[in-house]
């Protein structure tokens, strides 16, 4: 399996790379840009709107909350949800998942070294992201008025890494649960969009708010004082076990999977009388 | 101790409408080339499949060097070269990189570098991208990957697909010396001349079923001869009404049968029926074959 998943590593090498530097410019835009728009953002700190979507953007640590801890996790989880299905349905699909399964590897073998590829990438790419918001915010400390450190920003920004790994886990669940890749990111996506949005409109509705376990953002906290203090050690560990669980279930559909034949789980096979 | 390679008992796999295959029962034996003959959709890859655990068959078994292809099928693998037919490789992957990674996840087995024997013999350059292969040079890829680990089965799926003719006498070749080596090999083709070429037996698949099992020679060899006699004048219809000849085509003073047995009492009524003149010739394994998927299912043959 580690041979396995030393190659899976190198296979997304270059797409870890360049979504690293891809989202290093998420820091590198709205930090830098922060010291000029400081003043104009505190005069938008209660727009409802904003609340709407989980901002607020007052302060600095409100600021970096607003922009980074959400939306940060939430186009990294595009990332998971392509990769994720991709690595499974996607490979099945074009056919070179035949090739590997019918090397000497186990089926869970095959799932972890995926799983721990894609998450050791993540990981890679938060952290890039992460010491990127530091430089970023270094340079421009001497303008902004803040008692947040660089230490607190990277771990601010590092701690959005649950969120992602679970998004990624589900991912690979659903890829080996769906009957083709298209249904498991459209499922992935839509568990994103859902989690998103509800989460930040429960806070607003009531309706939605019996609901609220259930999205994930719910266990991302994105105000200033998180920002400062980090996030909740009971809301990472929310998301990381919900991805080891979607890990687990990946291992348990993968092995009952039919490859190549693209079915449901519920389409069994009978023998026709 | 078994001689048996691969052996399937009453496999049947059924996923949908018309698709699948039912109540298979195969043998191949060590050191044999075996050929798998079907038309595509007769069930040839998924009985491929079933042998080399990429899905479970509905009901039935499979076991391979006397191990449950679904339970002993990482140990199985080991053992085993598969060259699918539907080839699907790693495209921005450099051949010998694809040949690297591939001897790599396989693990060690004495054959390390045997790759480049391998590429040399089927003229591939392996410099180049996967990506930047014609369809036959993406074919020696999979080809050299199946053989590369020297197992001691090997399942091929329509392995001269997409290769020229010179190509393709090589890989016949490579299956050969195979069998001398005292391995095995599975030989799925649709294309009768190679197998005809390179297989000990043959096991015809029709409609997801085992029609025929048989030996090459023996299946040749077997009385099947097509003969169109001119006569001075037509003999009656039903003439040659008579166990084991059927009537293929009747002209202005010929006919045109199928023997499989009384030749000679076909012969002495050809004879009091003032027969002119008589051409004959055996039906080689392409009409053998043809004759197994004609409407009757072959059940003259």
């Amino acid at each position: 399996m580690f041979r396995l998943l030393i190659q899976e590593l190198k296979f997304r090498l270059n797409t870890t790379l360049w979504w690293s530097v891809g989202l290093s410019f998420l820091p590198l835009v709205y930090i830098g840009i922060y010291p000029s728009v400081a003043e104009e953002m505190a005069n938008l700190a209660d727009l409802e709107i904003y609340r709407a979507m989980g901002m607020n953007l007052g302060t600095f640590p409100d600021w970096v909350g607003s922009i980074l801890v959400i939306f940060l996790p939430l186009v990294a989880a595009i990332y998971a949800i392509l990769n994720g299905t991709g690595t499974l349905a996607g490979e099945e699909e074009d056919g070179r998942l035949e090739m590997l399964v019918t090397l000497p590897l186990a089926r869970w073998q095959i799932v972890t070294a995926k799983a721990l590829a894609l998450s050791l990438s993540i990981l890679t790419i938060l952290l890039i992201v992460s010491l990127g918001s530091m430089g970023v915010m270094t340079s421009i400390q001497d303008q902004i008025d803040t008692d947040l450190t660089g230490i607190e920003l990277f771990t601010a920004v590092l701690s959005t890494y649950p969120l992602v790994f679970s998004m990624a886990m589900l991912s690979i669940f659903l890829a080996s649960f769906c009957a083709n890749r298209r249904f498991a990111s459209l499922i992935a996506a839509a568990v994103l969009a859902v989690s998103y949005f509800g989460s930040n409109l429960a806070e607003s509705t009531k309706v939605l708010e019996p609901f609220e376990p259930f999205f994930l953002f719910t266990y991302v906290d994105a105000s200033g004082k998180a920002v400062v203090e980090g996030q909740q050690t009971g809301d990472l560990l929310v998301l990381m076990i919900t991805g080891v669980v979607a890990f687990l279930l990946s291992l348990v559909f993968f092995q009952r999977r039919r490859l190549t034949v693209g079915m449901w789980p519920w389409q069994r096979s009978k023998v026709p009388r | 101790m078994s001689n048996q390679v691969i052996e399937t008992r009453a496999l049947t796999v059924y996923y949908g409408k018309h698709r699948g295959i039912f109540d298979v029962d195969l043998s191949v034996e060590k050191g044999e080339v075996f050929g798998f003959l079907g038309p595509n959709g007769a069930g040839k890859t998924t009985t491929q499949r079933v042998l080399l655990d990429v899905f479970p068959p509905t009901s039935g078994k499979a076991s391979i060097f006397g191990m449950d292809c679904q339970k002993q099928g990482v140990e199985l693998r080991k053992r085993i070269g598969y060259l699918p037919g539907e080839l699907a490789l790693y495209a921005n992957m450099r051949a010998h990189e694809f040949f690297k990674m591939y001897e790599y996840l396989r693990g060690e087995n004495g054959s390390k570098g045997y790759w480049k024997e391998l590429a040399a013999r089927l003229d591939l350059d392996t410099s180049r991208k996967i990506s930047q292969f014609s369809r036959g040079n993406k074919q020696k890829v999979g080809v050299v990957a199946a053989f590369m680990n020297r197992p001691d089965l090997l399942i091929l799926d329509e392995p001269t697909g997409g290769l020229d003719p010179l190509v393709q006498r090589t890989v016949l070749e490579m299956v050969r010396e195979v069998k001398a080596d005292g391995r095995t090999v599975f030989f799925s083709s649709h294309i009768l001349s190679e197998v005809q070429a390179v297989c000990d037996r043959v096991g015809i698949i029709r409609e997801g079923q085992l029609v025929a099992t048989q030996k090459v020679e023996e299946m040749i060899a077997q009385r099947i001869n097509r003969m169109t006699m001119i006569f001075e004048e037509l003999p009656v219809e039903g003439i040659f009404n008579i166990r084991g000849v059927s009537e293929l085509e009747r002209g202005e003073k010929s006919i045109t049968l199928e023997v499989t047995e009384n030749l000679p009492e076909v012969l002495t009524i050809a004879a009091q029926n003032k027969i002119m003149d008589i051409e004959t010739h055996n039906l080689g394994l392409e009409e053998i074959f043809l004759a197994y998927y004609s409407k009757d299912g072959g059940e003259h043959v």
